[in-house]
Parts: C-alpha cells; structure tokens; sequence
C-alpha cells in the first residue's frame, strides 16, 4: 500500500509542477453552468410556448365534425409535436447529466415539470394571450398564419352550403 | 504550513486555488489512504485501483474550480473516484455478480441481529460476492464510515433509496455469510 502512495503522490505532483496538468479557469465553469442554464430555461418557454400553439391551433379551426377533424390532420403542427418529444427527452438528458436532481424523485421532477409546462400553455390559451399575439408581438406572422386557416375554413364551409366550389 | 493540519479541506483547496497549487499535496496525502482502500475494495485489483485513485487526483486538481466550497470536499473527491472505477469497469467490462436466487424480506430485525462491529468483521469475507450496487454502499457506510448524507451525495442517489440498499445489501449479507461460512 505504501509504494502506491508514494508513487501517486510523486506522479500527482510531478504533472502539477511541470504543468502537465492545469487547472480550468473559473469562467470556464461559469460558461457551461450558463450554457444549462439557458438550455433549460429556453426549453421551457419553447415548450410552454408549443403547448400554447398547439391549444391555440385546435381552438382556431372550431368544432366542425370531420370538417375540423381532417382540417386539424393536415393542418396539425406534426413538427412542433416531434419538437416537444425531442425538448422532453433532452431536457431529460441535462437534468440527469447535471445531477441536480439526484436528491429528489426525479420521475416526480420530470412529471411536474410536464404538468407545469403543460397548464402554462392552456393557461396562455384560456387567458387569450394567443389572441394578443396575433396583432402584436414577434409571432404575429406565424400566429395569423393558422388564425387564417379558420377564416379559409369558413369560407368553404359557407360555399359549400351554397353549392358554390371554391375559388382554384 | 506549520499550522496545516489545523486547515479543512476546503481551506486548502480555497489556498490551492487561489495562491499555492504545490498545497494540492497535503489534499493527496489525506485522501490516498481511504480512496486506495475504497478503490481497492470496488476493484479488487491493486494496480488498477492505484490507476483509479491517482486518475482521480489528476481529474480533480483539473477541476478544482467547479468544487464548491460550500460543500463537503470529501463528497466530491468519492465522488470522482465513484465516476473513475465506474468507467474502469465500462473499459474493462467486468461482469458484475447478479442477483440469482435471492429474495428479500423486510429487514426491518436486521439491525438487531447483526450489530456494526459484526458486520465490520465479515465485510472482507463476504464482500466480494454481492453485487456492487449493494456492497459500494454498504462499504462507504461501514467502512468508510460516511453518513447517508454523504453516500447520497457521493452515489448521486436519494437518501431513502441509500438506506434500503445498505439494508438490503444486510440482509445479503448475511445470506451470503451463512452460505461461506
């Protein structure tokens, strides 16, 4: 046991005298505790945020039957949803990387953190939120873009009552 | 450095840091004695645990400014021997005992039956045959003498899940020591 010490002590410190081996400077860690940080927190508002299209998406094209059915099959954001799995798993991988959550039941972190996720998003919904970012904000575009499809939706209901086809 | 041993850990590690790294072998020479007897009991090679505990000196003098000195700097250096032998046995892919015929009761009277000192005696013995999500605990616990609070730190597990698993590497045990005896 005593010549495993004295050769780990002698090899040790050898690499440190030599500077073999240095130190990482502090921002170093500064830089990648920020980097998980923004990870998570951004991952969270991108969630909170699909959550709240997706309810506003549904909501836009209106309880119409088969109608709404096959308008929210082709106009379902199938990407945004693929894009909450993947956030999920991800989140997943850098909290348990991060091991912050180790002293906790991390199934028990994982499911309030859906559910929080998710209740923000329909919260967003029913406060009508969605409804201001249509007119204002940095989504406006995007959010006209699928209030659109529920004007389009009408129209072809309207004309098909009428018998009218509508316009190629 | 006359009044060295009256420094913590952390005191060390916060001089280390910051004015003389050379100091960083007062940390080597209070630590190589128990992570080469953890090391060793997890490995049960010499050579290799040697390897471990040294890699893990090296890897902890390189991220010395991620310690917090709000923490326990014993915690931490287990904890990065914990990571070395881990991958120590990814690399060498050790087989690992499984868990074949064995049932598990309560525990709850174990402690009655087997007090510390016992179990301290017949660790040696019976040790390397439970599987070392069992026995690592149960080492860092008697051994070691950590507290749970600790091997929870160390082991990255909760406490609760620590504590049913020093009880039940218990009840192996002494499974195993009446089976060896």
């Amino acid at each position: 046991m005593s010549k495993h010490q004295i050769d780990i002590t002698k090899n040790v410190m050898a690499k440190i005298k030599t500077e073999k081996i240095k130190m990482k400077p502090k921002w170093y860690f500064w830089l990648g505790s920020l980097a998980i940080f923004i990870a998570v927190v951004g991952l969270t508002i991108f969630s909170i945020f699909l959550i709240s299209f997706i309810t506003f998406s549904l909501r836009s094209h209106g309880p119409m039957g088969i109608v709404r059915y096959q308008q929210i099959v082709s106009n379902f954001p199938w990407w945004a949803l693929i894009l909450v799995i993947v956030g999920l798993i991800t989140g997943t991988i850098l909290l348990r990387k991060y091991d912050f959550s180790y002293k906790k039941n991390f199934l028990f972190i994982i499911l309030v953190f859906i559910s929080a996720v998710l209740l923000a998003g329909v919260l967003i919904n029913i406060l009508g939120f969605d409804t201001f970012w249509i007119n204002k904000g940095p989504m406006k575009r995007f959010y006209q873009q699928y209030n659109g499809n529920r004007q389009k939706l009408n129209n072809t209901i309207i004309n098909n009552r009428r018998g009218k086809r509508p316009p190629q | 450095m006359k009044d060295l041993n009256k420094l913590t850990d952390e005191q060390i590690i916060e001089i280390v840091r910051t004015k003389d790294k050379e100091l960083y072998v007062e940390i080597v020479s209070r630590y190589q004695k128990k992570l080469l007897r953890y090391a060793l009991f997890l490995i049960q090679d010499k050579t290799k645990a040697a390897d471990a505990v040294q890699e893990s000196f090296i890897n902890a003098f390189i991220n010395l400014n991620s310690f917090n000195l709000k923490m326990k700097f014993s915690s931490w250096i287990y904890r990065i021997v914990h990571n070395q032998i881990m991958n120590t046995f990814n690399k060498n892919k050790r087989e690992l005992p499984l868990l074949d015929n064995i049932d598990f009761d309560s525990g709850k009277n174990i402690e009655i039956d087997f007090s510390k000192k016992e179990i301290k005696e017949r660790v040696d013995r019976c040790i390397n045959q439970m599987p070392i999500m069992y026995s690592e605990p149960l080492s860092l616990y008697y051994l070691e003498e950590k507290s749970y609070e600790e091997i929870s730190d160390i082991l990255r597990l909760p406490m609760g899940t620590v504590g049913t698993r020093i009880n039940r590497a218990k009840v192996l045990m002494k499974k195993i020591c009446q089976n060896t005896k």
